[in-house]
């Protein structure tokens, strides 16, 4: 049996999705289920003057009404950390229903219980309230004279400033300099399942079954809030309908699907609807982003400055970290990156796909195609040029692959021979363009050690288990094909168990760690379970492979034999049925090599894109686009390919179409569906061509894979906007580039 | 809430008669939307999706009557060459699902001014039938929009069917729309350049309180075509019927697009599909 890891294996859980048999939190069925409902805040700021609760009590079918009057204090409330370092991590760090004060539009200021879904929307609908309405602040425009700058992001994890080198001056005495600003819509999340939790209680205990990117989180955040111990908090997640980044954080409605649980004496289910998943898991936030380069005439970059400003809600200093790609992914001696921030009435944002990075390096990477513009050089031959062996600290990179990237990519999207002369080739009414973008996703190295467990049976077969859910992205298919290789067995004898925080933590699948952080406790546990059958072999004096060294045996399709002489072996299963052994297990932990490194450690990419538009319209449609990418070790390239595929559609959705805006007078989100929150469809989804460079690297963990989540986004943008500006001759310097912006020339400038 | 399934045309009229309030329900693509929304909350439904003589064609005279419940599908699989410029609109309605249910009574019967039937319909110079137990009334498509999502059928009426000339012009349909499917249009331009007649017809989508003709881009075009010669048509004059066509809409700022724009576009489409239409006359039968 030749080894699974690096095969395109099928899904495992695809039957149980397609068939419909993998039960999703919602459909967690209960006797005596009850259905939740929140009722979301009508003002964006102000306070709520009176509930008037006797109508929608008067409905029928209600078991309780939740209100800042009676819904109880939470204990401990955290302050926002992400999820990825493996502590409580509240999505923002407030809990709503605790007195009359309203943030922002949809802040939950009632929770209806009732009999059904229904039962519940209809008395929802008849709670009378009644508000004292402040004036919203919620947009960069009405923020902007109250912007500050931020000392911190991410609840003190990183400084918000950034700087090396002296900026200032190396721009004045620059060669050649390009000045750009951009305005960025918000973007939501939108996974086609709207976040879900199912609670119910035994005892003191409550079991969650919430659609979440990190049991772990949930169980850690929820213990917290209610003040009880994370023993009496099981969090379990078999099947997550998408996650985006919208369920990397832990919500109220989550700790609220658990207090109304008690509140009723029954388990409750509690699903935010559509228009609610606009306004109660995070949003990307509308921010504004200025970047200055400055370079001498042979391309060489001697300073970056970058600055980003956003508008956060008022508990939080939330910005996307947007120039963690910039400092690095370019060499430059005089950098300077901050973020301001204005605090405004709405939730506080979160990680969206590529969170930080896929805006910050649109603005990099279109600026690096103006500069390559001034300059008159290839925009490939530029980044390869500047994109240095070290990072910003000096330390060389766990592993490379940019130029490898840029230049593979070059092949297969066939750039060679580009006339870089914006607006010369038109076809009908359409003129036509090409684009290149670099790409680079941290790596990041915040999570506690991973545990995972092998166990085998004493008729060969193999559970593996770690408690981070499956959420949609193939983990089970992936960590199955890592524990069967390191154990040495069939896939079709091993299942892999996730999802459940009564097995061996894992961290929250975030940030692109997933798969890094999973296949490395699941690796160390095969692997230590191999080696202890092993050594269990070599030590029975019973054993055909007795007095061999461990060294001298390999183990294939659950049989290990003498590498000397593959006649001499026995399989597991005998080993541990002459022992009389049911089974064995063995726990796995990986260390991860922690932030200060001394590696660089970024995923790298590169991203071309050709481009139609409409001369007259203003209507940009993509051809094609070429992704290649150096995640280090794929796990499974069909796996791997959907990842960055998906990634690269949201980056042309980001490109074209995905925007959404707070109404100023309001202070609320403008579009709250997927029939006016516009998304690529089939018909807008070009030809796609993914493309792997393989890269070791031997600092990530024991199999070397960086991830592939969020990387197939960064640059996607970027490559069409320059590739639009090849077509038109017009920078494009707000997202999304509506037929507006394109026609009305491409935003602020 | 009441659900009213007549069995025929008659059954189905004598109910909309007795309950003028109930809403009736076709392909139900804007039915469900409005009632998922808490938009509309209709005492009673009238599926009408048992009457078969919603679903039939044929000719009646000088006219192609096509019944109300004819799906866009349909219209594209079976009436192409007859109402090619309504086929062509059709085929940007939504995604496959939707063609398969929707039908011309239902964006009729909503009549919201981004219906994408109506610009050819306009430019078609079509009827719509109304019928009720009083009487069945046929009204020129240009007299049925009243506003926003409002029109001459009074309560007790249901759309019949909607006719237009058994031997259509050349017909053009331009849509734009911010992606590729499922879109509702930004704004919207149908054409209808008739030889024998030597008439124009236009209709213009999404860029007013209802669906638009342009009537002085109409007359301007069929006085300044070379209808005897078939010569290209001069520059000047397709770029002076796009500005009256761009003047004719009555567009609003909204999320979709800026007033500015969409005249803008509008001229643009109608010089499109006046090159489109007087260079390939197609259409006919
Ligand atoms: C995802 C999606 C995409 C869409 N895309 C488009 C698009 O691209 N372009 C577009 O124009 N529309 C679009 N629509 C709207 C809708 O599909 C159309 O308006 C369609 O024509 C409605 O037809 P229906 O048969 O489904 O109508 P229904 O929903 O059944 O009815 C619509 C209205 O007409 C009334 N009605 C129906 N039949 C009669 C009758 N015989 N007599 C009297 N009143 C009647 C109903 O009471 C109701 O008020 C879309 C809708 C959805 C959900």
């Amino acid at each position: 049996m030749s080894p699974v890891v690096g095969k395109p294996v099928n899904r495992v859980d695809g039957p149980d999705k397609v068939t419909g048999t993998g039960r999703y939190c919602g459909e967690i069925v209960l006797p005596g289920l009850a259905y939740g409902l929140i009722v979301g805040a009508a003002v964006a700021n102000g306070r709520v003057v009176s509930i008037d609760e006797t109508a929608a009590r008067a409905a029928g079918g209600v078991f309780g009404i939740m209100t800042h009057r009676n819904t109880p204090k939470v204990a401990n409330q955290p302050r926002l950390i992400p999820s990825l370092a493996g502590q409580p991590a509240p999505g923002e760090s407030f809990f709503p229903m605790q007195d009359d004060v309203v943030h922002y539009w949809g802040q939950p200021v009632a929770l209806v219980v009732a009999d059904s879904e229904e039962a519940a929307a209809h008395a929802a609908a008849l709670l009378d309230i009644t508000y004292e309405p402040g004036v919203p602040v919620a947009t960069i425009a009405d923020g902007r004279a109250s912007a500050t700058q931020a000392k911190t992001l991410f609840g003190g994890l990183m400084p918000a400033t950034d700087e090396r080198g002296d900026v200032e001056g190396a721009l004045a005495a620059a060669e050649v300099t390009v000045d750009a600003t951009y305005h960025f819509a918000a973007n939501h999340h939108n996974p086609l399942e709207t976040s879900v939790t199912t609670a119910q209680w035994d005892g003191d205990r409550v079991t969650l079954w919430d659609s979440t990117m990190g049991v772990r989180a949930s169980q850690l955040t929820v213990a917290s809030l209610l003040g009880i111990p994370l023993s009496d908090v099981r969090v379990i997640t078999h099947f997550v309908g998408g996650g985006f980044g919208s369920k990397a954080m832990v919500w109220p409605h989550v700790t609220l699907a658990a207090m109304a649980a008690r509140h009723v004496g029954r388990p409750v289910r509690l699903a935010l609807t559509r228009p609610q998943s606009f306004t109660s898991n995070g949003h990307r936030e509308e921010q504004e982003q200025r970047i200055t380069l400055g370079a001498g005439r042979d391309g060489r970059l001697t300073a970056i400055r970058h600055r980003k400003l956003s508008v956060t809600s008022p508990f939080d200093d939330w910005a996307e970290p947007a120039t963690g790609v910039s400092t690095q992914i370019y060499g430059c001696d005089n950098y300077l990156g901050d973020h301001q921030l204005i605090h405004g009435n709405t939730m506080t944002p979160t990680f969206t796909r590529a969170p930080g990075e896929s805006l910050g390096s649109f603005t990099l990477e279109t600026a690096m195609d103006r500069l390559a513009y001034e300059l008159g050089m290839d925009p490939i031959e530029l980044r390869i040029m500047n994109h240095p062996p070290v990072d910003n600290h000096g330390n060389p990179w766990s592993s490379d692959g940019m130029a490898d990237c840029l230049r593979r990519g070059a092949d297969l999207f066939g750039w060679a021979g580009r006339d870089p002369t914006p607006g010369t080739r038109q076809e009908g009414n359409d003129l036509i363009g090409t684009g290149v973008a670099g790409a680079g996703y941290p790596v990041a190295f915040m999570m506690p050690v991973q545990h995972a467990r092998a166990r085998i049976f004493h008729d060969g077969s193999v559970v593996i288990q770690t408690s981070a859910q499956e959420f949609g992205i193939g983990v089970t298919t992936s960590m199955s094909q890592v524990g069967a290789d390191g154990l040495g067995v069939d896939m079709d004898v091993l299942r892999f168990e996730a999802g459940d925080t009564d097995l061996p933590n894992t961290t929250s699948a975030v940030g692109s760690m997933g798969a890094t952080m999973q296949s490395s406790a699941v690796h160390n546990a095969a692997t230590t379970l191999r080696n202890d059958l092993i050594a269990h072999a070599v030590n029975d004096g019973k054993s055909p492979l007795h007095g061999l060294s461990p060294s001298s045996v390999k183990v294939a399709d659950g049989r290990m034999t003498s590498t000397l002489d593959p006649s001499i072996g026995e399989s597991y299963a005998d080993l541990l049925q002459r022992n009389r052994l049911l089974d064995m297990e063995a726990l796995g932990s990986w260390t991860p090599p922690g932030m200060d490194t001394p590696h660089g450690l970024l995923t790298f990419g590169a991203q071309f894109a050709e481009v139609a538009v409409d001369k007259d319209l203003g209507l940009v449609r993509v051809r094609r686009m070429t992704g290649v990418f150096a995640p280090g070790r794929v796990l499974n390239p069909k796996l791997a390919r959907s990842q960055l595929l998906g990634g690269m559609l949201w980056g042309l959705g980001q490109a074209l179409l995905e925007g959404n805006q707070i109404d100023r007078q309001s202070g609320r989100w403008a579009l709250n569906n997927l029939g006016e929150y516009l998304v690529p469809v089939h018909a807008d989804i070009p030809d796609i061509q993914v493309d792997f460079v393989e890269v070791e690297d031997d600092v990530v963990g024991p199999l070397g894979v960086k991830g592939v989540g969020e990387v197939g986004q960064v640059g996607a943008a970027a490559a069409i906007a320059n590739a639009v500006f090849h077509a038109t001759g017009r920078r494009m310097n707000e997202l999304p580039m509506t037929a507006e912006v394109v026609m009305n020339g491409g935003g602020p400038g | 809430m009441e659900f009213l399934q007549p069995a025929d045309w008659a059954e189905a009229l004598a109910v909309k008669a007795a309950h003028p309030d109930a809403l009736p329900i076709a392909g139900g693509t804007d039915v469900m939307v409005d009632l998922n929304f808490d938009r509309a909350r209709p005492g009673a439904l009238l599926d009408l999706t048992r009457v078969t003589d919603l679903t039939d064609w044929g000719t009646d005279g000088d006219w192609l009557r096509v019944g109300a419940g004819v799906t866009y599908r349909r219209l594209i699989d079976e009436l192409a060459g007859r109402v090619p410029g309504l086929a062509l609109a059709s085929r940007t309605v939504g995604s496959p699902q939707i063609r398969n249910r929707g039908t011309v009574g239902g964006n009729l019967g909503s009549a919201s001014p981004a219906g994408d039937a109506h610009p050819a319909l306009l430019a078609a110079g079509a009827l719509v039938e109304l019928a009720s137990v009083r009487g069945t009334r046929r009204v020129p498509v240009t007299e049925y929009f009243t506003g926003p999502k409002r029109s001459v059928r009074t309560p007790d009426e249901l759309i019949a069917a909607f006719l237009v000339p058994a031997r259509p012009g050349a017909e053009q349909f331009a849509k734009v729309g911010t992606r590729n499917a499922m879109v509702i249009a930004v704004c919207s331009f149908a054409l209808s350049l008739d030889a024998a007649t030597r008439t124009v017809g236009t209709g213009i989508g999404s860029a007013g309180p209802t669906p638009l003709r342009a009537t002085e881009a109409e007359a301007f075009l069929a006085a300044e075509l070379p209808w005897e010669t078939r010569g290209a048509v001069p520059e000047s004059v397709a770029a002076r019927f796009g500005e009256l066509v761009g003047s004719a809409a009555r567009p609003i700022d909204d999320v979709r697009g800026s007033a500015d724009y969409r005249r803008h576009a509008l001229a643009v489409l109608a010089r499109r599909a006046l090159a489109w239409a007087w260079t390939d006359p197609g259409g006919a039968v």
